[in-house]
């Protein structure tokens, strides 16, 4: 009996003692799926794993997913929409809001933030860092900074070279704040208000000049990372857009001269189509595993397809929602051509082709959605699996036809022409003999064959304050320059929120 | 197995007897109530531990040693009393019930309480009532029960979610689920399943349950803190009872029914229905065009022409996919318990295996519960106890738990074109299915399998000792650990699985919480008038939840269906989340003479959920009564036997929202190139805090006429502030939203509960009760003066927040939209009201306005009880008024099949619009042209078009039975036997042309509730 009550009392203590023990003990719980956002950029690792996430925001819809390409040449007069799946087709008609989405505002907002961050920390240092891994941060979030706020500048705000100046007070260009945001501070109390288009074109460029001499001293290799190339490529563009001849001229120059991408000719550029890394890419966003496949719905593959692959037309694909218009056909001498019998069997068909080597880019779809159409094949299931090709951001024969194009504004006519001939010979065409805004005007042209499906053309119209020819879907379809529809709205929200900020014209 | 019981019993009493020495006494103990004798009555000498039991016949007999003159007798359930035998060898007693113990105490936080020192609003549900129902978790029980207290069943899935609002709806995005208690263990009622739906309570035989008390003003609730905001459900579960073991056993089985099949078109009739919509809007070749909807059109029906092809459809054959798919199910319950003791050790042990099918085969639900609890007294000062559960539950899944899944019979069955055979003629399943629900259910339902299995413990140790005869200490310990395991296969010879060759999809999710409570209790009474108790706490609280996941396909025939037999790998995840939570708290109670009473209580609570600022919040109360019927004016007032006014105020806090809401953190995502990335995920609010809840809570408590109507009365003003928002964060700062305490929310209510003894004469008897509540939700302010939530305008000030369908998920606001004005008698085309109240067939934003909610105001129960000689009969109602849901399921089936090729209402075909002149609400069909709407003008189920008012009474329970009197089933060994037939959900009053306006969630594709009938018996021995 005695020892019993021994033990109770032993017992009675413990429970007295367990009281007391966790009760004053810590509470705090840490996730284990995520660290917190002070501790996130102290290590290399964590660096390196947050650069990679805004690399990765380029993969989304709104980006390079689809949108930079595919609306954009919806929005211009490249293609026309099917109804397969009823995608584009208020883009490709104009409607107002129909153009570049909230989430491409939001998507690059959020990785120019995730940037921020990273630039913040290198400045104050990474412990355990070397000097070649802070440059090659710095050289890297420098070129993608520079990249998402040209493409949000290029969209939101009229381009340099044409300004439209409706009488009113100027828009301007588009905010852009260049320090990380990661406290409720800044979250709540930073309204951040338009810059100036030159002010943006400035900070563009002094962003890429500095990622240059970044990328020069650690790169990493490998066209789906920033590299001198890509930055000089980039930089060629942005001064092409800005009206810095000269400068285009001098960057353009220095991008063909790096050893990143390889200008293809006659059928290896046909080729290029199909491999999966691009072999004229400076710069191009990676698809890596099918899991990053963009699908069915939106991908660029269903969205300018019905083909799942080339071995065998029958087999259903994606939609097949935007193709070419006659003008795109005309360029290459497109036109359905029908191989053997029976005419259901979609692997009897193709197309007829001109000596253009680019009409290699184009053959029917399948019956598989609806009609058979002619369709671009740019984006065909190279990587190996389905919606998920990786997306050529910058191609080195762009660097040619800047570099044209910027001295036929400089004056050297001459040289711009031979440029363009020289390019023309890698497509398969004769030279021609032209003077004057013809060679110009040649040099778009050249452009639009080029690019067409790639996103471009809606730009190059901008930059020369041209309106969308669009008849060919009806009589009402023109946009001249001058309609707010070439610009697109800014989500409301963001107006609604920021007293700063003011909204486009007409919206 | 009667045999060996009584041989155990015999056993017993002749141990009991062995010790007996010194001089005899014998007697008979008899209940006062009806005269009968009282088996297993216990009889002890006073002062020894010398004592025996009854027997079959109420006699004992007892050795009494020299000096002892008194013994004790005592029951469960009466008064015990006490006898001087003198010299006496023969002693006869009555023991009387004992109405005090019965009716009395009331469990309130920490601690219990005479009801007439209750000053707060606390209703008290007895576990008897809920016995022998076929539910599978006490929640659902409530239903009814208890004023304030407004019970849903999200769905028809044994076992599912129940929804439970204790005086409505106080939080928008932080959850709006009550506090339980289990034997003094913290839980809360989130599934966490991924196939079907479960429910954490089913943990528990509603069997084992004493009684429930609801704690449902933040007074009351104040002393749990943090987590008592949307009220405080506290279970009492059965414990032993000194005397000999007495066995009780429990069985009934039944079945289930559908509440009932949608009165859907055949093929002939749908066919002319479409073929009429395409006359109507002018389409060319109607027939042809019908038959090709339904994918029959003949490749010669060129030749065939109009009428050819009338006669192909008029003639087509008819299937009821409703009857195949579903139909009535299995029920039933077995359960066996003990529970007896000495004056040392009680005991309590029960086991029950429970079965239900739901209406849609295969889905059901499967529990087997062991329970133990044991109190053993080690000495005058300590006493220890214990509390185990184990469950295991059983389910087989649903398709899904909702949605327009084509494989989905929930949603097919009453939606499928009906020309559509379900087997071939040979008895095989018909694969080809026309129209766009183009799966048989039947083979997908038969080919398809997936379980979800739940092992669940919750238990506690306790030790009370006494350290003081006025002050004692008491240590908790518990535990709540729930593992889910599931499975799902997708089979390859169904449309789901054939392209990939088999999906099997598996998960595993476990949670472990572990409490720890520490108590001081103190009492003392000055002067016999001035009587004064205290509590003094600290509590512990964690909770760590984790998962893994899986899913593969390419499997190598159908035999095969777990994951690991799958060719490539889909995904893998996983997941870990848990938080601690650390408290104070204090109350004290002063009472003068029982006449006046007040109370007070703090809490000081920590929790991991919220911003390093905010980690604390303190959570008082302040209650008082007054028991005027004590008066000396009233005292001896034959007509007011009890009357008491109450009033409270307390605070109490919700900390329902992410275990990491408050925190700025980075998250995997964002891998590119074959590289791992991580981003930021959310933005660190420091700030972050609870959402209190204060309520002020006015009531009376009255009993009539010696008793015979009692009942409460109950008007609160319930503010939820801080209320917990997304506030929208620009996206140039690179994040989207941000939670943060803005907004103020309203719940304003009169509650009444009374219960009556209508007839009390000549051995019959007839009661009522009666619950009534109302309750006015309405948002208060939202934040930087907004009128609306930006994203979603249904969420107003001035306006209801509706009620969230599962835990977990937010408000979804009141319906704002523009109202439908019923079709154009000219031309019946569809209208609603513009801004300015003018007819319009295409209503613009601006129209908008607001239709209430689907949060009932109004709702109840109302039970009857009659009992004559053994014979008792029940039937009890539940109602609701006032809520207005969306019911996705009548939507799909509203468009009168114009839109998609799917099955209406025959109702809804009688009622459409087909010549001018013709007054409805159903537009006039227009086949799909224009994809099923007119030209110009919004959808046909657009706006309040398709609202349903979701009103009903409903016959919840209908019950006879016959307790055999004792001195029937004596001679069979039995102290108890009753027999019983029991009817759930019989009957149903409802204006409702879905299933069942009883649910929660889209109403898309869940499976209805369902009634049941039993019959059952119930024996003691």
């Amino acid at each position: 009996m005695k020892k019993k009550n021994y033990i109770y009392k032993y017992a009675f203590t413990i429970l007295l003692g367990l009281s007391i023990g966790v009760t004053s003990c810590d509470i705090n719980v840490d996730p284990r799926q995520s660290i917190d956002s002070s501790s996130a950029l102290t290590s290399p690792e964590g660096v390196d794993a947050a650069v990679n996430s805004v690399y990765a925001r380029l993969r989304a819809v709104s980006n390079y997913g689809r949108d930079l390409l595919a609306v954009s040449d919806a929005l211009a007069d490249v293609g026309r929409t099917t109804s397969n799946s009823g995608r584009l087709i208020q883009e490709n008609n104009n409607q107002p809001n129909a153009h570049f989405s909230a989430a491409f505002w939001q998507n690059s907002y959020a990785a120019i933030n995730e940037a921020n961050l990273i630039l913040d920390a290198v400045e104050l240092g990474v412990s355990g860092a070397s000097s070649t891994q802070l440059a090659l941060w710095e050289g890297e979030m420098k070129f993608l900074r520079a990249l998402y706020y040209f493409d949000l500048v290029k969209a939101y705000a009229y381009i340099p070279t044409a300004i439209y100046q409706p009488g009113i007070v100027d828009e301007g260009g588009i905010p852009m704040p260049l320090e990380g945001s990661i406290t409720s501070d800044i979250a709540f109390n930073r309204n951040s208000s338009r810059l100036t288009i030159q002010e943006n074109y400035d900070q563009i460029v002094t962003d890429l000049n500095q990622a240059i001499t970044a990328l020069g001293t650690a790169n990493r290799g490998g066209t789906q990372y920033a590299s001198v190339g890509a930055a000089q490529g980039l930089l060629a563009r942005v001064l092409l857009y800005r009206g810095d001849w000269q400068g285009a001229v001098t960057a353009s120059t220095a991008a063909l001269a790096s050893q990143t991408g390889t200008v293809l000719e006659g059928m290896s550029y046909v080729d290029g189509w199909r491999a999966t890394i691009h072999p004229e890419a400076m710069f191009e966003v990676r698809f890596q595993i099918a899991a990053e496949a963009i699908g069915v719905n939106e991908s660029l593959q269903t969205t300018f397809t019905a083909l799942l692959s080339l071995g065998n037309k029958n087999s259903q694909g994606g939609w097949g929602d935007f193709i070419p218009n006659q003008t795109v056909l005309n360029f290459f001498g497109l036109a359905p051509l029908q191989l053997a019998e029976p005419a259901n069997d979609n692997n009897n068909w193709d197309v007829t082709r001109n000596d253009d080597v680019r009409a290699f880019l184009y053959t029917t779809g399948n019956t598989a959605r609806g009609t058979r159409n002619i369709e671009c094949i740019k984006f065909l299931s190279k990587a190996g699996f389905v919606y998920g090709d990786n997306v050529p951001v910058i191609r080195k024969s762009e660097m040619h036809l800047i570099r044209a194009e910027a001295n036929y504004h400089l004056g050297n006519v001459g040289a711009a022409l031979t440029e363009l001939n020289d390019f023309k010979e890698l497509r398969g065409l004769d030279a021609v003999t032209l003077t004057g805004e013809a060679v110009l005007e040649e040099i778009l042209l050249e452009r639009f064959k080029e690019f067409a499906f790639e996103g471009h053309r809606f730009f190059d119209l901008k930059r020369y304050g041209r309106g969308l020819v669009k008849t060919y879907l009806g009589p009402n379809n023109n946009v001249p320059f001058d309609d707010f529809r070439i610009i697109p709205q800014i989500p409301q929200r963001e107006v609604d929120g920021n007293p700063n900020l003011n909204q486009n014209r007409g919206y | 197995m009667r045999k060996i019981l009584l041989l155990g019993l015999a056993f017993l009493m002749a141990s009991a007897s062995v010790f007996a020495q010194g001089r005899v006494v014998t007697g008979t103990v008899t209940s006062g109530e009806d005269g009968l004798p009282i088996p297993g009555a216990s009889v002890v000498v006073k002062g020894t531990t010398l004592g025996t039991a009854t027997d079959l016949d109420g006699n004992f007999s007892l050795s009494v040693p020299q000096g002892s003159n008194i013994l004790v007798f005592s029951f469960v359930g009466t008064e015990t009393q006490e006898a001087n035998i003198g010299n006496r060898s023969q002693v006869n007693v009555v023991l009387q019930p004992d109405v005090r113990s019965l009716e009395e105490v009331v469990v309130t936080g920490y601690g219990s309480q005479p009801k007439r020192e209750v000053t707060g609003a606390v209703s008290s549900v007895k576990g008897d009532v809920i016995e022998n129902l076929p539910m599978q978790s006490f929640d659902r029980a409530l239903q009814g029960r208890a004023a304030g207290v407004q019970v849903r069943s999200s769905n028809g899935l044994p076992g599912g979610a129940v929804n439970i609002r204790i005086r409505g709806v106080g939080s928008i995005t932080a959850g709006n689920e009550p506090l339980f208690i289990v034997d003094g263990v913290q839980l809360n009622n989130q599934g966490n399943a991924s196939f079907t739906q479960d429910n954490p309570l089913a943990f528990l035989n509603p069997n084992d349950i004493e009684s429930m008390e609801i704690l449902k003003d933040a007074a009351s609730a104040a002393i749990y803190g943090s987590q008592a905001a949307n009220g405080v459900v506290i279970i009492t579960t059965r414990k032993g009872k000194q005397g000999k073991a007495r066995f009780e056993f429990n069985a009934f089985a039944g079945e289930t029914q559908p509440m009932k099949y949608l009165d859907v078109l055949g093929g002939p009739e749908w066919y002319s229905m479409r073929r009429d919509g395409l006359i109507q809007a002018g389409v060319g070749n109607p027939q042809a065009n019908s038959l090709n909807a339904m994918g029959i059109l003949p490749a010669n029906w060129q030749e065939l022409g109009a009428e050819g092809l009338d006669a192909i459809g008029l003639g087509l054959p008819s299937y009821d996919w409703q009857r195949e798919a579903m139909g009535s199910g299995r029920l039933q319950t077995y359960e066996l318990n003990v529970s007896g003791g000495d004056e040392k050790t009680t005991f309590f042990i029960s086991g029950a295996y429970n079965y239900q099918e739901s209406s849609f085969r295969p889905v059901d639900f499967e529990r087997g519960t062991f329970r133990t609890s044991l109190t053993h007294k080690a000495n005058d000062r300590l006493t220890l106890e214990t509390n185990i559960n184990l469950s295991t539950i059983s389910q087989n899944t649903p398709f899904g738990i909702d949605g327009s899944s084509l494989g989905s019979p929930a949603f097919s069955s009453s939606t499928v074109l009906p020309h559509n055979a379900i087997y071939n003629e040979d008895g095989s399943f018909n694969t080809t299915i026309r129209g766009v629900l183009n799966q048989n259910i039947v083979l997908v339902n038969e080919y398809n399998s997936g379980t979800t299995n739940t092992n669940a413990i919750v238990g506690n140790v306790a030790a009370n000792y006494k350290i003081l005869d006025n002050l004692t200490y008491r240590g908790l310990a518990g535990i709540d650990y729930r593992m889910i395991t599931e499975n799902r296969y997708r089979d390859p010879r169904t449309p789901d699985g054939q392209g990939v060759r088999g999906r099997a999809t598996a998960a595993n999710d476990w949670r472990t919480r572990f409490i720890t409570t520490h108590t001081l209790n103190w009492n003392k009474t000055y002067n016999n008038v001035h009587n004064l108790t205290g509590l003094f706490g600290v509590e512990f609280n964690s909770e760590v939840r984790q998962g893994l996941n899986g899913e593969s396909i390419g499997f190598p025939t159908f035999q095969f269906r777990y994951i690991d037999s799958g060719a490539t790998p889909q995904f893998v995840g996983g997941f870990w989340t848990g938080y601690k939570r650390q408290s104070l708290f204090a109350s004290a109670n002063y009472n003068y003479k029982e006449k006046y009473l007040f109370t007070a209580t703090a809490r000081y609570d920590g929790s991991s959920r919220f911003g390093a600022n905010t980690q604390y919040g303190v959570f008082p109360s302040v209650r008082a009564g007054w028991n005027v019927a004590m008066e000396d004016f009233l005292k001896d007032s034959d007509k007011i036997t009890d009357l008491k006014l109450r009033a409270s105020w307390g605070r109490s806090g919700n900390d329902q929202i992410g275990n990491f809401a408050a925190r700025g953190l980075y998250g995997a995502g964002g891998n590119y190139s074959g590289n791992a990335g991580i981003r930021p995920t959310s933005l660190a609010n420091l700030d972050l805090g609870w959402e209190t809840n204060q309520t002020i809570n006015l009531g009376v408590d009255f009993g009539f006429f010696n008793n015979r109507v009692t009942g409460s009365v109950d008007v609160f003003d319930q503010r939820t502030k801080d209320l917990i928002l997304n506030q929208p964060i620009l996206w140039t700062n690179g994040f989207g939203t941000i939670a943060n305490n803005v907004g103020e929310l309203m719940n304003k209510g009169i509650e009444f509960e009374v219960s009556t003894v209508n007839i009390d004469k000549g051995g019959f008897q007839w009661r009522t009760s009666f619950n009534f509540t109302y309750i006015r939700n309405e948002v208060v302010s939202l934040y930087d003066g907004l009128d609306a939530l930006p994203a979603n305008p249904g969420i107003a000030v001035g306006q209801s927040v509706g009620n969230p369908p599962f835990p977990g998920s937010q408000a979804p606001g009141s319906h704002f939209l523009a109202e439908y004005a019923g079709v154009n008698p000219a031309t019946g085309r569809p209208m609603w009201f513009d801004a300015n109240g003018n007819r319009t067939y295409q209503p613009i934003a601006s129209d908008r306005t607001y239709f209430g909610s689907n949060l009932a105001p109004y709702y109840g129960g109302l039970s009857n009880t009659f009992k004559y000689k053994g014979f008792e009969f029940t039937a009890f109602f539940t109602y609701e008024y006032g809520a207005v849901v969306s019911d996705g399921q009548y939507g799909f089936i509203r468009e009168a099949g114009t839109r998609l090729a799917l099955n209406t209402l025959t109702e809804i075909v009688d009622r459409q619009w087909t010549t001018p002149g013709d007054m409805t609400d159903i537009p006039r069909n227009v086949g799909n042209s224009n994809g099923g709407n007119e030209i110009r003008s919004q959808g046909r189920n657009f706006g309040t078009a398709a609202l349903l008012n979701a009103d009903f009474i409903r016959l919840a329970q209908l019950q006879l039975g016959y307790t055999f009197s004792s001195s029937t089933i004596r001679n069979l060994g039995l102290t108890r036997a009753r027999v019983y037939a029991n009817a759930m959900n019989l009957w149903t009053y409802a204006d409702y042309p879905g299933y069942d306006p009883e649910f929660t969630g889209t109403g898309t594709g869940q499976v209805p509730i369902t009634k049941s009938y039993q019959v059952g018996i119930q024996l003691g021995f």
